[in-house]
């Protein structure tokens, strides 16, 4: 049994966030909740996902949740965002179960950014 | 981080490597070729361990300048501090119930004092100064006449602050009060002179200065009024105040410990105090860092600081491979942000940012010279990722 508290797949997307930054002129949406704080930008061309970034003061795993989120939802129809769950995210990084919370801070945030994106298309085609 | 080769150890707080010369004095005593009989039993194998306990304990009380008879052995300072406060609380019912202590203190002394507050005891909490310190004026303030024991820790597990034990021991024998003192941090680092200072009881361990796990002592002052309540009954070890068949081997490793800090104080204080100041030298100009407590007044083991618009998790596993702590050791496992730096004012975002070197004999100046640039890079990359300090 591992006592290490972070799983491989956690290190690695921590060690390395990709994409953490923030993205001018993008759809964004920030949340501050359970004393942790995250900032979501997506851009959107011709109904896909172009980009994504985000901003994180948190734990390590709400930042590899982060990182892993984005890499895995560029390119998909933005509608995903708003039906996004954070449950396969908790399985695959290995989450502990007192880290929950943190990690439906993050799913509150991309549903968030579902409802801004889809927003902002329907501005678009008004 | 499991590979322990590659780890870089910054958490001297929270224990010690064992000295060499203290494992072979333990080893001696274990043994088929050694002394393992019973120091209860009264034949030659038995009074021989007998004869060692006696001799560790004469090292120890030589450490702290008192009596060997006024030790008492026990398996740590969590349960000499349960012993203390629980069985000073309970031999002097019946002339108050009025406990004091202070929010800064060791898990091991406030659960105590939460048990007696259920049980009918009127405990008064007291806040630090800022910097940590016990303001004397309030504790004086805070005395009843029915205050019955004070227990206030000498050096500060999570900041290292030292408080005047001279002075607050002199407030409580104004007031007939009993005066406890958790010595974990500071016995063998600091000179404690027991002969001199009024203290009632003083909680100390081994472990924390390069001595074996699980072995600790309470001292009990010779003084009318002083007195504890056994916690544990079954034998007639120790004047029946703590029974049980004594752990020769771990108290002959006590005792070997006590002897080498003895001889090493000075020079262990003034290492310490190097590595402590070539770590801050080289980590107080990044932006909104802050030391928790105090340098002037703190212990130079422990240099506990917190920095804005930087999560404490994340950083610890930014700092890898170094092993330093985010709070007390004891409690880092609580998603909870310390209520030590709490109490000493610090907001949740501060506390949870906090990050707690503590050197000892081994650390070298590469290693610290290593935690400033690990350190540095770990504050600039998370805070380049916070939301607020994006570009």
């Amino acid at each position: 049994m591992s006592t290490d508290p972070y799983s491989p797949e956690v290190r690695a997307l921590f060690a390395d966030p990709a994409h953490a930054g923030a993205i001018d002129d993008a759809c964004c949406v920030e949340l501050d909740d359970q004393g942790l704080r995250i900032a979501l930008y997506a851009t959107v061309e011709d109904g896909t996902i172009t980009a994504l970034r985000f901003l994180a003061w948190g734990c390590p795993h709400l930042i590899a949740a982060a990182e892993a989120f984005c890499r895995d939802y560029e390119g998909r129809d933005p509608g995903q965002l708003l039906e996004f769950s954070s449950s396969g995210l908790m399985q695959s990084l290995s989450v502990p179960v007192e880290k929950t919370g943190r990690i439906l801070v993050l799913e509150d945030a991309v549903r968030s950014l579902g409802n801004v994106v889809r927003e902002a298309l329907k501005a678009q085609e008004d | 981080m499991t590979d322990s080769e590659s780890m870089i150890y910054l958490d001297y707080a929270a224990s010690t490597p064992v000295e060499q010369g203290v494992l072979e004095a333990m080893t001696a005593a274990m043994t088929i070729d050694g002394n393992y009989a019973n120091p209860s039993s009264t034949h030659a194998a038995g009074l021989y361990s007998n004869v060692l306990i006696a001799d560790a304990a004469a090292k120890l009380a030589g450490l702290l300048n008192t009596q060997p008879e006024r030790l008492i052995w026990t398996s740590g300072a969590t349960e000499s501090d349960n012993l203390a406060i629980l069985g000073a609380a309970s031999y002097r019912k019946d002339r108050g119930r009025h406990l004091i202590s202070m929010r800064t203190e060791h898990k091991a002394v406030t659960d105590p004092f939460s048990e007696l507050a259920k049980n009918g005891y009127d405990v008064t909490w007291l806040d630090p100064e800022p910097d940590g310190l016990l303001d004397i004026a309030r504790l004086e303030d805070a005395m009843r006449d029915d205050t019955q024991l004070v227990s206030v820790m000498h050096v500060n597990n999570e900041t290292g602050v030292i408080q005047d034990i001279a002075a607050i021991g002199a407030a409580c024998r104004d007031r007939g009060a009993l005066f406890h003192v958790d010595a974990a941090q500071s016995c063998g680092k600091l000179p404690v002179d027991l002969d001199d200072l009024p203290v009632d009881l003083m909680s100390i361990t081994a472990h924390k200065f390069y001595g074996p796990k699980g072995i600790g002592a309470l001292y009990i002052a010779d003084r009318k009024g002083v007195h504890v309540e056994p916690l544990l009954f079954g034998g007639g070890q120790q004047r029946r105040l703590r029974p049980g068949t004594l752990p020769t081997q771990q108290i002959v490793g006590f005792g070997e410990t006590a002897a080498i800090a003895a001889a090493r104080m000075h020079e262990d204080f003034a290492h310490i105090t190097q590595m402590r100041d070539r770590l801050w030298n080289g980590i107080r100009d990044v932006p909104g860092v802050r030391v928790n407590g105090t340098l002037d007044k703190g212990f130079p083991g422990i240099l506990n600081v917190s920095v804005e618009d930087v999560e404490g998790e994340s950083l610890l596993l930014a700092m890898e491979p170094f092993c330093v702590a985010t709070g007390s050791a004891c409690n880092s496992k609580s998603q909870e942000p310390s209520y030590v730096l709490r109490a000493l004012g610090l907001g949740d975002d501060l506390a949870q940012s906090a990050i707690r070197f503590s050197f000892g004999r081994p650390t070298t100046e590469a290693e610290i010279d290593f935690a400033i640039e690990r350190y540095r890079q770990g504050v600039a990359r998370l805070r380049e990722m916070a939301p607020g300090r994006a570009a």
